[in-house]
């Protein structure tokens, strides 16, 4: 705070301004001097037990989970994200990652990480364990954690090319995931179709209409034009562009 | 050192002794010291291990806490007593008295650090544990001079055991904060984040990376590199000195 009866700049020795001024130069220029601060990916060592976080935690769990998730997060972000993303170990990001769901279990940072983020690694027994980790979490709480495991699902299906590890995972959803929204409880018809499995994704989407769970009108058009497809195929239905109805 | 400044540094010492400083650092080595001991009860594996980082983490913080305490409460009871006023009556440069206050601080500080690093002796090797002892008293010298240069330039407890607080806190994180705003995942070409990232090299420019002094791990890990060590030193003091400038300029410009 400057007062008026602050004396000026000329009252101070000329020698405590060198002093000031030489120091401040020298102490700008080492730091500059210095290597940046650079995270490795072997750096990443295992989490502490929940059970120990917890009262470290001083009352704020939730505040101590988002801390560790940008801890972890500076693991990663690193330049060439690809590369370091390959070298973590991901049975400790796995470890992490559950931790923090643990201090927080509300949160979605670790799981859209684990879904959108770590399992986007060109290697696919990582991108297993990452929608293993995923679905492992979603029997936690299903309400919350569906749409995790639909991406986990899209992802098994396109890049995995493992359809029956889509098809567990859709189920999982549609038997689950009450309140998950009506086109990842659908998945499975499609995928099962998909699998040639005709007969069944006729029966579960009958079943879907007749439950009353559908409402919107244009999408019930669509289910039923999908529906009569099925029933009129008999054989191999042609994969549709769009399976999904349009907002 | 001049006659003048080394008097104010001795009845500095004198005044801590007096104040029972001494007795407050002693009972708190041999309480996180008891306490290191209940830790190393409980731990079914690496007890020792266990116990030193307990004692060296703990100590850390209460030490850095009890010396920031002593400097802010001296210096303000000078400004309240008004003894600041008759020393500066006196023939006396303003410089003598923020040099002889900051040796006398300074002194402080290396004993604080010899105390709390005698158990770590037993606790880890002697070597680990003088590599600790001047790392820490290197550390504490910074939080010493920061203490000193807070008190004279804001001239209350409160706003300056505040700033002391935050920048210690700062310093402790500083590496890490620069490693998570350095590359985010998203949103790093904003504007917003591009200022944050400028503020925080900046400060990186300006204060000292608290994490690389006193590391527990060189007691429980591997001792540090006696370079690394010398760096810490010289950073240290070129630090001190900074803070001993910035002091002396607000120093003279008071009036009282």
């Amino acid at each position: 705070m400057k007062r008026e009866a602050e004396r000026g700049v000329g009252e101070v020795p000329r020698w405590v301004l060198l002093l000031l001024a030489a120091t401040f130069c020298m102490q700008v220029a080492w730091q500059a001097l210095q290597p940046r601060p650079d995270a490795r990916a072997e750096a990443l060592g295992a989490p502490p037990a929940p059970a120990l976080l917890r009262p470290l935690a001083l009352g704020e769990p939730i505040a101590l989970a988002q801390l560790l998730t940008l801890h972890l997060q500076a693991f990663d972000n690193q330049p060439g994200v690809s590369i370091p993303f390959l070298e973590l170990d991901y049975a400790r990001v796995v470890a992490w990652l559950g931790t923090i769901l643990e201090l927080d279990p509300v949160g979605q940072y670790p799981l859209l990480m684990a879904s959108q983020v770590y399992s986007q690694v060109p290697d696919t027994a990582k991108q297993r364990r990452m929608c293993e980790f995923v679905r492992n979490q979603f029997d936690r709480d299903p309400d919350r954690r569906w749409r995790w495991l639909a991406h986990c699902a899209i992802m098994a299906k396109h890049r995995l090319g493992d359809v029956r590890l889509a098809l567990s995972y859709a189920d999982a959803i549609a038997r689950s995931a009450r309140h998950a929204s009506n086109w990842a409880r659908q998945m499975r018809i499609f995928i099962l179709e998909d699998l040639g499995e005709l007969e069944a994704a006729k029966v579960l989407l009958g079943g879907l209409l007749a439950s009353g769970e559908v409402t919107e009108s244009k999408e019930i058009h669509f289910l039923m034009e999908r529906l009569k497809t099925l029933e009129a195929a008999g054989k191999a239905t042609p994969a549709p562009e769009n399976r999904h109805p349009r907002p | 050192m001049d006659s003048r400044i080394a008097a104010i540094a001795r009845f500095t010492l004198l005044e801590a002794l007096r104040t029972r400083l001494g007795v407050l650092v002693l009972v708190t080595v041999l309480g996180l010291l008891a306490a290191s001991f209940f830790i190393e009860s409980i731990s079914i594996a690496e007890g020792t291990r266990f116990q030193a980082g307990f004692y060296a983490a703990s100590v850390r913080l209460a030490a850095v806490f009890i010396a920031t305490v002593y400097v802010l409460v001296s210096i303000t009871r000078e400004f309240n007593d008004k003894g600041l006023d008759v020393l500066l009556a006196l023939d006396l440069p303003r410089s003598h008295y923020i040099l002889g206050k900051l040796s006398g601080f300074l002194a402080i500080a290396v004993l604080i650090a010899a105390a709390a690093a005698l158990p770590l002796v037993w606790l880890a090797t002697p070597a680990a544990a003088l590599q600790w002892a001047l790392s820490f008293a290197a550390e504490l010298a910074i939080i010493v001079a920061f203490s000193l240069f807070c008190v004279i330039t804001f001239n209350q407890l409160t706003p300056a055991a505040s700033f002391v607080l935050a920048f210690y806190a700062l310093g402790r994180a500083l590496t890490a904060i620069r490693l998570m705003s350095a590359h985010p995942l998203s949103g790093g070409d904003t504007l917003s984040h591009q200022a944050i990232q400028f503020t925080v090299e900046a400060l990186a420019l300006v204060m000292p990376a608290l994490d690389a002094w006193t590391q527990t791990a060189w007691l429980v890990n591997q001792p540090a590199s006696w370079t690394t060590l010398l760096e810490l030193a010289g950073l240290s003091a070129l630090y001190v000195a900074l803070l001993a400038g910035a002091t002396m300029f607000d120093f003279y410009r008071k009036n009282f």
